[in-house]
């Protein structure tokens, strides 16, 4: 848990990004709280696999400041190993909880 | 039940002491802490998770992932492709969150483990005697009435083929005679309030770091508490008993190491999404009939499916599955199970709290997967469904047979959501030394007094449901172990 407020800074302006750009429709407020459960979650993963995420996550952030959103979006896309499992994860956690919760939520993200 | 606290307190000091430490809750640990208290045995049951109440966390929750799942649920072994499992960590362990099927261990799956891993005395005739016993005691019993529509269509999907299917009885109690108000009867429903009864002492949110060997005996363990305190628990006897992950991790970190953790096996599954033209979902429950035409290598079965679960398994071809989330009424989930020739490896890593583990399929088993998926999917359009959505990247809609070949040509594993439920074998018993991590009744080799007594010592995947093997070959070490040792009192 030592680890939760990095990882805070680190994952979720990018958890936000994606889901902006994949559910535009999200309420901004429902965005906020999404993201904020994914980075809780990443909090209590396996000690290796938190550390994992910490180091991807801040070659992601570094990669964004220095090639913008749009290429994050890009890099979010691709499927290499590792880079490619976080982005899945931070999807899985997002849209598990969103469709959990709001379960009648469009697919663009905006309410029923 | 005991809390952290009053049992600390009641000591007044960092050491406590008991005749036999029993580390972890779950299907192993349960059963043997009731039969050594009843018999005598002055029984210390400690347990990493939490007691979380029955009926207090949605089943199959995000809320229950966090409460009674370890990592929230989120926990991988390494490979290509990393295979997502499940471990339960709470008072009961994994029986407390599974579906709650229950299959016997097949006689000929028990023959092999007898021949091949050199397991004395294990014979099938007898196991399955304690198997009706341990079904007498979770109430295993059938539903009271039809089973869920999902349930159904695998029945329906199968029979237009001319597939062999089955009904999976469950451990549950239906108590207005409902088959949808089913009460599980989980460890803490059964076992561990048996041995609080016999005098059983349960510890929960206490962690054993590490078990302290010299000279082959084991004397004490290092536990740590929910609130930072460190303690020491002082025995005569120990049972590790925390499942195939964590039990291996725990007697790597006390030193011992010779077959531990080195032959993990597994059920790899792969998922599909089944949409039909009317309302099916049923969020909170799972399907009991399995599909077993090509069992063993093969079975079919259903998920989970709520709103949430139906997102995650439409993830991977996101960009053009997405608008079948709209309609998840409508939707369920499917699995295609395989018995795997594979193996993991379990590795506790200095400095690291939690053990790494890795799996590696072998291409037979990557064929199994496509073949599985490919089949799943042709047993779901058999079942009405108008469209699939297969659970990898790059996937087609099916919607007819004339899909079925794209959808296997784009297939790969490791574009693919493989997961498991079900681990074993990181500790197998039998006398064959050059496999074999503990002896024929779970004492580990090279010690005089470590006891492992859960799915670790599986030799290998038994094909279904491990829960009933686990719990019989639990209940027969234990039985073994009282005949062999007298109480202190």
């Amino acid at each position: 848990m030592a680890l939760a407020p990095s990882l805070h800074s680190l994952v979720h302006s990018t958890a936000v990004t994606i889901l902006q750009h994949d559910l535009p429709g999200l309420p901004v407020v429902v965005t906020q709280e999404v993201a904020t459960f994914t980075v809780r979650r990443l909090g209590v993963l396996a000690t290796h696999m938190r550390l994992g995420v910490a180091a991807i996550a801040l070659f992601v952030r570094l990669f964004a400041s220095i090639a913008g959103q749009p290429r994050l979006l890009w890099l979010s896309k691709t499927h290499l190993p590792l880079l490619g499992e976080y982005f899945r994860l931070i999807r899985s956690l997002s849209y598990a909880y969103i469709w959990e919760k709001w379960p009648d939520t469009r697919s663009d993200g905006s309410p029923a | 039940m005991n809390s952290v606290q009053q049992i600390w307190d009641d000591a007044n000091e960092s050491k406590i002491s008991c005749e036999v430490l029993i580390i972890g809750s779950g299907a192993g640990g349960s059963p043997t802490a009731a039969l050594l208290a009843e018999a005598g045995f002055d029984v210390l049951v400690v347990e990493e998770g939490r007691w979380v109440e029955q009926g207090t966390v949605a089943p199959f929750s995000l809320d229950q992932m966090e409460q009674q799942y370890r990592g929230g649920g989120v926990t991988v072994a390494l490979g290509l492709p990393s295979i997502a499992y499940t471990e339960g960590r709470c008072a009961g362990g994994g029986t407390e969150v599974n579906s709650g099927l229950y299959r016997r261990p097949p006689t000929e799956v028990v023959e092999r483990w007898r021949d091949r891993w050199d397991v004395r005395d294990l014979d099938p005739d007898e196991l399955m005697k304690t198997a009706t016993e341990v079904e007498t005691d979770i109430h295993v019993t059938h539903l009271p009435g039809p089973a869920s529509v999902p349930s159904q269509l695998l029945r329906q999907g199968a029979d237009a083929l001319g597939w062999k299917h089955d009904v999976s009885p469950r451990w549950m109690t239906y108590p207005d005679g409902n088959p949808r108000h089913g009460q599980r009867q989980s460890m803490t429903r059964t076992y561990l309030p048996r041995a609080a009864k016999a005098g059983a002492r349960i510890l929960t949110q206490c962690r054993v770091n590490k078990i302290n060997i010299s000279h082959a005996k084991a004397t004490s363990a290092d536990v740590s508490l929910a609130n930072g305190q460190a303690g020491t628990v002082s025995f005569k006897f120990v049972f590790v008993c925390g499942g195939a992950i964590q039990t291996p991790a725990i007697l790597q970190r006390s030193g011992l190491r010779k077959n531990i953790g080195q032959t993990l096996a597994i059920h790899p599954t792969v998922k599909l999404s089944a949409r039909f033209a009317e309302a099916i979902n049923v969020p909170d429950d799972v399907p009991v009939h399995q599909v077993k035409e090509f069992a063993p290598d093969l079975s079919f079965g259903g998920s989970a499916s709520h709103a949430g679960l139906i997102a995650l398994s439409l993830l991977d071809q996101w960009s053009d599955f997405k608008g079948a989330i709209e309609d998840w009424r409508n939707m369920a989930v499917y699995y295609a199970a395989i018995t795997s020739e594979g193996r993991g490896r379990v590795m506790s890593v200095p400095g690291l709290v939690d053990p790494v583990v890795t799996y590696r399929l072998t291409a037979r088993d990557r064929e199994l997967l496509r073949s599985g998926l490919s089949r799943l999917s042709l047993l779901m359009l058999e079942a009405g469904a108008t469209e699939v959505y297969p659970s990898f990247r790059g996937a087609p809609i099916i919607r007819g047979r004339k899909d079925l070949a794209l959808a296997q040509k784009r297939f790969s594993v490791n574009k693919a959501s493989v997961m498991t439920v079900h681990l074993c074998s990181t500790v197998p018993l039998g006398e064959n030394r050059q496999l074999c991590g503990a002896g024929s009744y779970g004492l580990v080799h090279e010690t005089k007094n470590v006891y492992v007594n859960d799915a670790s010592l599986l030799p290998d995947a038994p094909g279904v449901n491990p829960q009933a093997s686990v719990m019989a070959i639990a209940v027969r070490n234990a039985r073994h172990f009282i005949a062999q040792e007298k109480p202190h009192a």
